[in-house]
């Protein structure tokens, strides 16, 4: 579980004149769980991608509990991610031709050489608990909400601090999409992890504790939302 | 790791399969030109090995050396008998074996020699040396078993020679594999074949340049039906080798030849015109020795030392014969090969460079379409170094699974070559990987291996972010 403290944040792209985000302060709880809305082109991938560590930020702080990973390089962003954070994407970025559980397995298998014993027993755990039956099951025959169920378990095998969805119910259909979104609240609340959601479902936003609402780079609307 | 690099690759197992071919080819292509290329080179010359230097009538070099060592069948000029005889006195030799050829048994070549040859090529494997004039050796591939007899043909069988129907030869013995074209050779005492075509060619048509030759044959027949074994102590041309005129000889033989009724001579004579030379008459050394021999195309010769070789090369190098290292004659023929290679060569080369190109090609294009994958593979937190290695290792797998898989194709290739045109000529072909091949693939796998660092980089360069958003 961790909390975030961002200070003086300013991304800028080549190009552009105005920065494509700006957050002079934000700050979220342990465990608190927040959804980040905006108009494509808002700024949302940006935070996202600042907040996992993917984009390297060279004007701010960003503090996920002591650390702050704009000031680690990028192989050390890289294993501060494996370590912290699980990653759900609109896309699912399943691998083909490995099986669910393998898939489950792989961000450990490739970020460690000795994956600690037991990571699979939490794996079909996992895959169980978001109702996959058959484990063993290469990914390109299940369904689409299926994959993005098997993204879910991936995300958590590694018992992240921090889980991450970047638009997960918005290539679903409603039924899957309010499947994932129910496995994204009840799984996050049961691993105690802070969870931050960019979404355009009004359905799923209305679930969180929290909205971030992001125009033109700037969060607009920090308010939290009523529960 | 590995689990993913094994299931992207069969993902796409019909795109690897096809590039692993296509490199596996290109590959084969040159290994298969330098196996080939040595195969020729070392065959032909263990072939040629075998003969340290061949006398001939003059005319071509190459000519004399591709009939004599690689008995393909041409219509040389014959040697005097007198040069065979003045070899087989001559100290510096350590034997001088005839080689009379044009007769086929099927299409294995008949060669008359002498049986020094036998000894001088490894000797027998099994069975014994011809002692009679109706007695054959057999190389060691001819498929024919001891005992077995035989009529030779002048002229292959294929191109449509005629029987010596009267000639039976009774095969004795087997060589020892010499990897020469006289694996594939029939043996028979070269008194056996002046005496087949003796009876085969009418005088009237030996009255042009043969015409001595003839009357050589004749007496030859003559002498040995008559007093061969008279012949080995009466000869006057042991030790003779004196360059005198054939013709002359017949009648110095004629005339030492102990009293034969001329009844009887003219009796042999016609007999012999009848085509029924006696084939049980046993072989004998000193009828080689006479200067009255009939002619032969090739002498083999075998001198005692490296010098004796090169005096003796020097002293048959004239108008009237011809004598050549047939190592010297391939090595010449060689230069001309090295030329073909080289430019076979920069062929397989460039071809190979163009595959390699448009690999490193489809590699990057794949790559790049994988931007999406890899990015993701890096959000997931796997390590740079980790994206570099499955990217690396998946190129390298392909790539290297091609280059090894040529080297197979290649020397499958060079070996169904060898054995295609060593069967045609008649010689071994050893097909062989050398220590420096190994070093040539162990380059090719670094230089692969170097290369596929080219999109394993690109891979590693790119923003995790930027792949995903693409």
């Amino acid at each position: 579980m961790l909390s975030l403290r961002v200070e003086d944040l300013e991304m800028r792209f080549a190009g552009l004149d105005a920065p494509a985000l700006s957050v002079p302060l934000l700050a979220l709880r342990a465990g608190e769980r927040v959804a980040v809305t905006g108009a494509s082109g808002s700024g949302k991938s940006t935070l996202v991608n600042v907040l996992t560590g993917l984009h390297r930020v060279r004007q701010g702080r960003v503090f996920w509990g002591e650390i702050d990973i704009a000031g680690l390089s990028e192989r050390r962003r890289d294993a501060w991610r494996a370590r912290h954070v699980g990653l759900v994407m609109q896309d699912f970025h399943l691998f083909p031709g490995l099986s669910a559980l393998d898939n489950v397995l792989l961000p450990q298998r490739l970020s460690t050489w000795r994956p600690a014993s037991g990571i699979a027993a939490e794996a079909r755990r996992l895959l169980e608990r978001v109702g996959l039956v058959r484990p063993d099951q290469p990914v390109e025959t299940l369904s689409r909400g299926q994959m993005q169920r098997v993204a879910v378990a991936r995300a958590l095998a590694a018992r992240p601090g921090l889980l991450v969805a970047d638009e997960p119910t918005a290539s679903l259909d409603a039924e899957a999409g309010a499947a994932v979104a129910d496995l994204l609240l009840d799984l996050s609340r049961e691993a105690g992890t802070t969870l931050i959601v960019a979404t355009h479902d009004p359905r799923l936003v209305s679930r969180l504790d929290r909205r971030l609402h992001l125009a033109d780079g700037r969060i607009t609307d920090p308010a939290p939302v009523e529960t | 790791m590995f689990g993913l690099v094994l299931a992207d690759l069969r993902r796409q197992a019909l795109g690897v399969l096809a590039v692993a071919l296509l490199i596996a080819l290109a590959t084969a292509l040159g290994v298969a030109v330098t196996l080939g290329e040595r195969a020729l080179r070392l065959g032909s010359a263990r072939a040629a090995g075998a003969f340290d230097l061949v006398v001939g009538a003059p005319g071509s070099e190459t000519q004399l050396v591709l009939s004599a060592v690689f008995l393909q069948p041409a219509p040389l000029p014959l040697l005097p008998g007198r040069v065979l005889a003045a070899l087989r006195t001559d100290p510096r030799v350590a034997f001088a074996a005839p080689v009379g050829f044009g007769d086929f048994a099927g299409d294995d070549p008949v060669v008359g020699t002498a049986a020094e040859a036998i000894d001088g090529l490894g000797g027998l494997s099994e069975g014994r040396s011809f002692e009679t004039l109706g007695e054959a050796v057999v190389g060691a591939r001819v498929d024919r078993a001891i005992g077995a007899e035989f009529s030779p043909l002048h002229g292959r069988r294929s191109e449509g020679g005629h029987v010596h129907a009267d000639i039976r030869y009774r095969i004795v013995g087997r060589m020892t594999e010499s990897g020469t074209p006289w694996d594939h050779a029939i043996l028979v005492p070269i008194e056996a074949v002046w005496a087949a075509h003796a009876e085969h060619e009418p005088e009237n048509e030996l009255q042009e340049g043969e015409a001595h030759e003839g009357e050589t044959h004749e007496g030859e027949a003559r002498a040995h039906d008559a007093a061969a074994d008279d012949l080995a102590h009466t000869s006057p041309t042991s030790g003779d080798t004196s360059l005198q005129d054939g013709a002359q000889h017949a009648e110095a033989v004629a005339t030492t030849l102990p009293p034969v009724p001329s009844a009887g001579l003219a009796g042999i004579a016609g007999a012999v015109r009848r085509h029924h030379p006696d084939l049980d008459a046993p072989v004998n050394p000193a009828a080689l020795a006479r200067p009255d021999a009939p002619g032969v195309p090739a002498i083999l010769v075998k001198p005692r030392t490296i010098a004796d070789a090169y005096t003796l090369r020097q002293a048959y190098r004239g108008e009237r014969s011809l004598a050549v290292f047939p190592a010297e004659v391939l090595t010449r023929l060689y230069g001309t090969l090295g030329d073909a290679r080289t430019v076979l060569s920069a062929v397989a080369t460039g071809a190979q460079a163009l595959v390699a190109a448009a690999i490193l090609l489809v590699v990057v294009a794949h790559v790049r379409q994988r931007r999406r994958q890899i990015g993701a593979l890096r959000a997931f937190g796997a390590p740079r170094a980790t994206v570099f290695a499955i990217v690396w290792l998946e190129v390298f797998a392909v790539v290297g699974t091609g280059v090894l898989a040529g080297f197979g194709i290649g020397y499958a290739a060079a070996l169904a070559g060898a054995a295609r045109i060593g069967a045609a000529g008649g010689i071994n072909l050893p097909v062989e990987f050398r220590a420096a091949d190994g070093w040539t693939l162990l380059m090719l796998l670094a230089v692969t291996a170097a290369v596929t660092l080219v999109p394993a980089l690109l891979a590693y360069r790119q923003s995790p972010a930027e792949a995903l958003r693409a």
